[in-house]
């Protein structure tokens, strides 16, 4: 019972490193995407993926946004499954748009979700 | 398979909306179901061309999140399609609309893109409907693209001034490339003498390559007779056999195997 109870916690606390070098590798890999295409995280730029910002991106993250606008929300895995690329590559290029403040992420149990923000009750979307 | 059409051009008055309609009415009198948005806020126009008298809803009310797009659509299925259904979205012609329409925000942009983008389930699965035909603004400017990035595929038509053939060159490899869009050029008001045999269309066709390659699906003259009409008939319909209409037809089969 001792034994058993033993392997339990042993388990979950290896769950847990695993999903923490989980979320460090995504880290490293925007950082790694971003140092690459020597771009720097700019407060400045205008947080709104319009089409003129899709236009402005580097073809490879204008491909993953596209497909976001598209689905609406989804996962890496949804986005690979659009763009026929890896994985691991849509997850970098996704969080690089994360990173810019075109994209906002939400994890869901053990799933990121990435969508476009959509604000409710902005005036915009009332009858003038 | 369902498909979306936009239909653009770099300068204004090349002939979009003339084509739109009447591909959309073949479309239609194949027995294919179509549905017509008029995305041209600054110059509306199909409203006045097809006569319709007392719309209250617009395609402007779709964007805006205050209708949705069942209620928008207008069906002229009885009066204008011989087997398919044909419903058309009106854009607003009010000054007040219009000038709206241009102080929209690029938040408003952005999320007028996520409802073009949705047409797509809306329309083509739930309606069943077979092409979405837009007809898009001219030149560079947030409705168009918004209308390209959402389409599947762009027809881009040109006249023969050199500074058209320039522009649409230029969106041809600059931005329907960038958004990787099936593109198809149809050169429109062509000089007759230049299209009268194979030779002198190949001749037209090589001097407007230039060394650039360009997706011409059609080349369409200058009908003086559709001039004289301004605007008033509709070809597919009132005039079957008319040249034109047969040029459309073969575009409208181009257009369903790109």
């Amino acid at each position: 019972m001792t034994v058993r109870k033993l392997e339990g916690t042993q388990t979950r606390l290896l769950q847990k490193i695993k999903e923490s070098l989980d979320r460090l590798n995504e880290k490293m890999e925007v950082f790694i995407e971003l140092q690459k295409h020597n771009s720097k995280v700019n407060p400045e730029i205008p947080d709104v993926l319009d089409v003129m910002t899709l236009l402005s991106l580097p073809d490879h993250l204008r491909k993953t946004a596209i497909t976001i606008c598209r689905l609406e929300q989804g996962t890496a895995n949804d986005v690979a499954e659009q763009t026929k690329r890896a994985r691991a590559v849509e997850s970098s290029y996704l969080n690089q748009l994360v990173m810019m403040g075109y994209l906002k992420k939400e994890r869901r149990g053990r799933k990121a979700y990435f969508y476009v923000e959509k604000e409710v009750g902005d005036k915009t979307w009332q009858r003038s | 398979m369902a498909k979306i059409v936009a239909v653009h051009s770099y300068k204004g008055g090349t002939g979009k909306t003339l084509l739109s309609l009447n591909l959309a009415v073949l479309y239609a009198n194949r027995g294919k179901n179509v549905c017509l948005l008029d995305l041209d806020f600054r110059a509306p126009s199909l409203h006045s061309i097809l006569k319709v008298k007392n719309a209250e809803y617009w395609v402007n009310d779709y964007l805006n999140g205050v209708y949705d797009i069942k209620k928008v659509l207008v069906d002229l299925s009885k009066t204008h399609a011989k087997r398919g259904r044909l419903l058309v979205g009106l854009a607003n012609p009010s000054t007040e609309a219009i000038r709206e329409m241009s102080a929209k925000d690029r938040k408003w942009e952005m999320k007028a893109l996520g409802r073009l983008l949705s047409l797509k389930n809306s329309l083509l699965n739930d309606m069943e409907i077979d092409y979405i035909i837009f007809d898009t603004s001219p030149g560079l400017q947030y409705s168009s693209i918004n209308a390209i990035v959402s389409a599947d595929i762009v027809l881009v038509v040109s006249g023969m001034d050199i500074s058209d053939i320039k522009g649409t060159q230029r969106m041809i490899h600059e931005l329907y490339d960038l958004f990787e869009k099936k593109t198809g050029l149809i050169m429109n008001k062509v000089f007759a003498d230049f299209l009268s045999t194979k030779g002198h269309r190949q001749d037209l066709a090589k001097k407007l390559m230039n060394n650039s390659n360009l997706p011409i699906v059609d080349m369409i003259p200058c009908f003086c007779d559709i001039l004289r009409t301004g605007g008033t008939k509709l070809f597919a319909n009132e005039d079957p056999d008319h040249p034109f209409v047969k040029i459309l037809n073969r575009i409208a089969t181009t257009v369903e195997k790109l």
